[in-house]
């Protein structure tokens, strides 16, 4: 170990603990009561005594450690100064983080998945191409059924493409439709949905009526309205002829009922329904006749309207009006669904004329 | 603004200030530069620090003390990428997502070069600007930008960054990928 005296004070100490400024050699008692800034530019600089070991401290008496940069180290610590070494727990750490960032960007890909269908699907709903945004946006939602975006961005596409059980659906997963930001984006879809809601509502009201005697025109009536209010739903505007074919029958202008029935029929040609509607129309016409062209038309219609049925609630519908058909042309008698029922049946059961 | 001790900030983010420290020490090694003694995390002022070898080579300086400006923000990018999304966009409660989220937001928080660390470079980059080296020509800016924000620390300036860097980066990301 090496020594030094203060320049101030003239008391010798272990040379570590002195200081240099200006060419003068300080003690740390003098040192602190010294203001070093006599010089500009000037700093007091730590002495160094290169017989001591800067990191563990061993002195070497007289002989001066090698040094590297600047400070002295005995012949352990410069090995391991120089290589620098991370600690076992850092490397450990460093793994284990490697490993959380691979587990992060697995984990996140499913949502960079919805996250993307959900920025594909708001394009198109801006371009206006809204159903073909739904399959898109009902992936999003199914993962993150909480997010306002991606539900309002589903509910909008979906009732402006004529699929309000979607929309409803997608709002009703969204914390029983609670929750939502009040914005703009709410706002619009809240006023799509009370005009739909309204077009429904008439639907509704329109579908009881066509099951009641002398009410044919108030249901097509409204059935119209509806069709007006929720353009986007093209089936409202395709079963209008089938109502409008309900205000014939009550008519007897049995000519307009079946044009009207096969306009329904053309409209939706998959629909066992509207079939059903053309068989009944041609056994109105059998009935009235007394053809036989009329009742083997409508035998074949109705086998038409049978295999088209394939839900067991088609189904159900199809063999309630098939055996009112079947009676007309048994019986060549015509009479509407509620005075069939009222003859036949409890008067429970759904159907049309 | 409210003040919360340091020490609850280190703690809370205390990722970071491991990850800050062990880049200025993998630096310190790629430039083969002696460390006399590294902290990775203590609860004082400062969190963490790493003393080297002084240097005459600017490129060196440069890279030991920007190091973990550099590691950190990439760390909280694709931290922050891989939970931003739950997290922001889709809102799920996802807690594998947010704990993601924190840990990149606690990264990035630390990015910022210590004042120590741009007053090293402060002191040599515009000298060394004005003779035409490169690195320093190239580098002042951002650290005069660095040093000028450092000082914004007081007002959560480094929080805002690291907020910023795990928004606006996997932002950034997504629609890139997304357009893709």
């Amino acid at each position: 170990m090496r020594h030094a005296t203060c320049s101030q004070c003239a008391v010798s100490g272990p040379l570590q603990t002195y200081f240099a400024y200006n060419n003068q050699i300080y003690c740390r008692d003098c040192a602190d009561l010294l203001k070093f800034d006599t010089v500009p530019g000037a700093k007091p600089v730590d002495l160094i005594d290169p017989t001591i070991c800067t990191r563990c401290g061993a002195d070497n008496g007289d002989s001066e450690y090698p040094r590297l940069g600047v400070l002295p180290f005995c012949h352990n610590c410069h090995a391991y100064v120089e290589a620098n070494p991370y600690p076992v727990w850092l490397k450990a750490g460093l793994a284990a983080l490697l490993v959380l960032l691979v587990i992060a960007l697995a984990h996140g890909r499913r949502y960079f998945s919805a996250g993307r269908q959900m920025y594909i699907g708001e394009k198109l709903v801006e371009e206006g191409k809204y159903a073909e945004a739904v399959p898109l946006l009902k992936q999003t939602v199914q993962i993150a059924p909480g997010s306002d975006k991606a539900v309002l961005l589903l509910a909008k596409a979906a009732l402006l493409s004529g699929d309000p059980i979607t929309a409803s659906s997608a709002v009703e997963g969204h914390n029983h439709g609670q929750g939502f930001e009040q914005d703009t984006d709410l706002q619009e879809v809240n006023s799509l949905f009370s005009r739909v809601g309204s077009a429904l509502e008439k639907v509704k009201k329109a579908t009881d009526l066509n099951t009641q005697s002398g009410k044919a025109a108030e249901a097509a009536t409204l059935m119209r309205q509806a069709a007006d209010e929720y353009p986007e739903m093209p089936i409202l505007r395709k079963s209008l002829p089938g109502y409008e074919a309900g205000v014939a029958f009550e008519k007897k202008d049995y000519d307009r009922f079946l044009e009207l029935e096969q306009e329904e029929f053309r409209l939706l040609p998959e629909s066992g329904m509207a079939a059903g509607g053309v068989a009944s129309a041609l056994a109105c016409k059998y009935a009235v006749t007394g053809d036989a062209v009329w009742k083997k038309q409508s035998e074949d219609m109705l086998e038409k309207s049978r295999l088209l049925s394939h839900s067991p609630e088609d189904q159900k519908d199809f063999e309630e009006f098939a055996e009112r058909t079947r009676y007309r042309l048994e019986t060549r008698r015509i009479i509407d669904k509620p005075e069939y029922d009222r003859k036949f049946r409890s008067a429970t059961s759904q159907g049309q004329h | 603004m409210f003040f919360i001790p340091g020490f609850v900030i280190a703690i809370a983010t205390f990722p970071g200030v491991i990850v800050h420290e062990t880049a200025h020490l993998f630096f310190c090694r790629i430039f083969k530069l002696a460390v006399y003694d590294v902290c990775f995390f203590r609860f004082g002022n400062p969190a963490g620090y790493v003393i080297h070898e002084r240097t005459n080579n600017f490129r060196a300086l440069f890279f030991v003390s920007m190091g973990p400006f550099l590691v950190n923000t990439v760390l909280c990018i694709l931290f922050c990428t891989a939970a931003f999304l739950p997290v922001w966009v889709l809102k799920v409660d996802d807690y594998l997502a947010y704990f993601f989220y924190w840990l990149g937001l606690s990264i990035g928080m630390h990015a910022f070069p210590s004042t120590g660390d741009l007053s090293n470079l402060w002191q040599v980059a515009p000298a060394l600007a004005k003779i035409g080296n490169v690195w320093a020509v190239l580098s002042v800016p951002l650290i005069g930008l660095l040093y000028v924000l450092n000082f914004g620390r007081i007002v959560w300036a480094d929080l805002g960054y690291g907020i910023a860097v795990g928004i606006l980066g996997p932002l950034a990301i997504f629609r890139a990928l997304a357009r893709a």
